[in-house]
């Protein structure tokens, strides 16, 4: 199966350097996969999970991969993202407390507008970063 | 003689701490020094794509590129959280003192000193909750860019500056101004030549500008809380070295005194014995 050269990078460094099959994540508009041979592309990331397709095995890798870019060029697939953690490093236990606490302050009265932003923004990240975990944890 | 080794000993225990922070500010330096190293790519990356965007299409509209009358102005200034870091802090708040306008503006503080400077000139704080800067993480650097692109948008203020310090070598470190928003086509004036050939945006370029912008942002600020951290880094360790130094001279200095001090004394009870003995 024909492949393509993957890099994911954040903030945090390199993630994956390498040759993929497919890659598929959620942009803003909703899931996309990317396949080798694909057009020059450009978009946005959303929240949510990213799948890599290893080349020549059949490991699927799973990450959470919140915001930043997708591009696409002749050469290569950059993966740029705000946020990017393989789910075999997510802290469950971390992701939970900050769940439960953006839900606190969602529902309470006293917050400011301000802060039920930042907090929404929050549960979003955790609600991601469980999801992934869940389903890495269920194969 | 008795006051010369109180001295020399609490001289030592002094030497030691500040050995100790150096020691400490060196290895923060090195680590601090490898964050810049591995967010670089992430920020040549977001700034690439931008870059692309203006120059496939000069059309692109965004709030966040229009230079708007300059009304209120915001500064995001980077200090450290602790003194004994040489001129550090103070370099970095002369600078922004030189740069400010005369005009209305509000400060977003990063570092506890920072903060303290606001304070004692009675600026308007944007938010406090970013004082500590040394447990800034990456995830506090997307809210504040978050914080200040939708200030922004909402033009509670028209224009965003940040002042840092830029870190050149272990010996020398350049208070800086950079300006974040509103964007700046001519970031990429290198690039702009010749790619003109055809990229699917989606949903399209707009869109994806507008998405960005604030990663960029924050991938700048990280880029900048690192530097001055690393700044801050080079520059306690080398006061503390220089302190270190001194410890060491006055150790010296003083050793000789109470070496003298005894002799003298020995000398003189030699002689009082010599004397009373009436040889």
């Amino acid at each position: 199966m024909s492949s393509f050269h993957l890099k994911i990078v954040s903030l945090d460094g390199l993630f994956f350097d390498g040759e993929a099959r497919q890659v598929s994540l959620r942009s803003i508009d909703g899931e996309v996969s990317i396949l080798a041979g694909h057009i020059p592309y450009v978009t946005a990331i959303g929240a949510g999970e990213c799948r890599v397709y290893v080349e020549d095995s059949d490991q699927i890798r799973r990450a959470a991969c919140i915001g930043g870019l997708l591009t696409v060029t002749k050469e290569q697939v950059l993966i740029a993202a705000t946020t990017f953690e393989w789910a075999e490093n997510i802290d469950y236990d971390r992701a939970k407390v900050a769940q439960t606490q953006a839900e606190d302050i969602l529902s309470s009265d006293s917050a400011s507008e301000h802060k039920k932003e930042v907090a929404k923004n929050k549960l979003i990240r955790a609600n991601t970063r469980l999801k992934v975990v869940e389903k890495y944890k269920s194969r | 003689m008795k006051d010369i080794n109180l001295r020399i000993k609490s001289i030592k225990s002094t030497k030691q701490i500040t050995k100790a922070m150096e020691l400490v500010a060196t290895s923060k330096l090195t680590k601090a020094k490898d964050k810049i190293k591995r967010s670089r790519l992430y920020h040549l990356a977001l700034q690439s794509a931008m870059c692309d965007i203006l120059a496939r299409d000069i059309e692109t509209r965004s709030a966040y590129l229009e230079t708007r009358e300059i009304k209120k102005s915001c500064y995001i200034i980077i200090a450290g959280d602790r003194g004994l870091a040489g001129g550090y802090n103070s370099n970095v708040f002369k600078y922004a003192l030189e740069n400010i306008s005369e005009k209305e503006i509000t400060i977003l503080p990063i570092g506890k000193r920072a903060l303290d400077f606001c304070r004692r000139k009675d600026y308007e704080i944007l938010s406090d909750d970013f004082v500590y800067v040394e447990n800034i993480d990456i995830g506090n650097c997307h809210e504040i860019a978050n914080l200040i692109s939708e200030c922004f948008l909402k033009k509670e203020f028209d224009e965003v500056f940040i002042v840092y310090t830029e870190f050149i070598s272990a010996l020398s470190q350049e208070p800086t101004i950079k300006k974040l928003l509103p964007l700046d086509r001519t970031i990429c004036n290198e690039q702009i030549e010749e790619k003109k050939e055809y990229v699917l945006f989606e949903p399209n370029s707009n869109t994806v500008f507008h998405a960005i912008v604030p990663s960029f942002v924050a991938g700048m600020l990280w880029g900048a809380v690192n530097e001055s951290l690393t700044s801050e880094f080079g520059a306690r360790r080398t006061a503390m070295e220089s302190a270190t130094k001194n410890a060491e001279e006055m150790i010296d200095d003083l050793s000789l005194k109470y070496n003298r001090a005894r002799q003298g004394s020995i000398t003189q009870e030699i002689t009082e014995i010599v004397a009373g003995s009436g040889l």
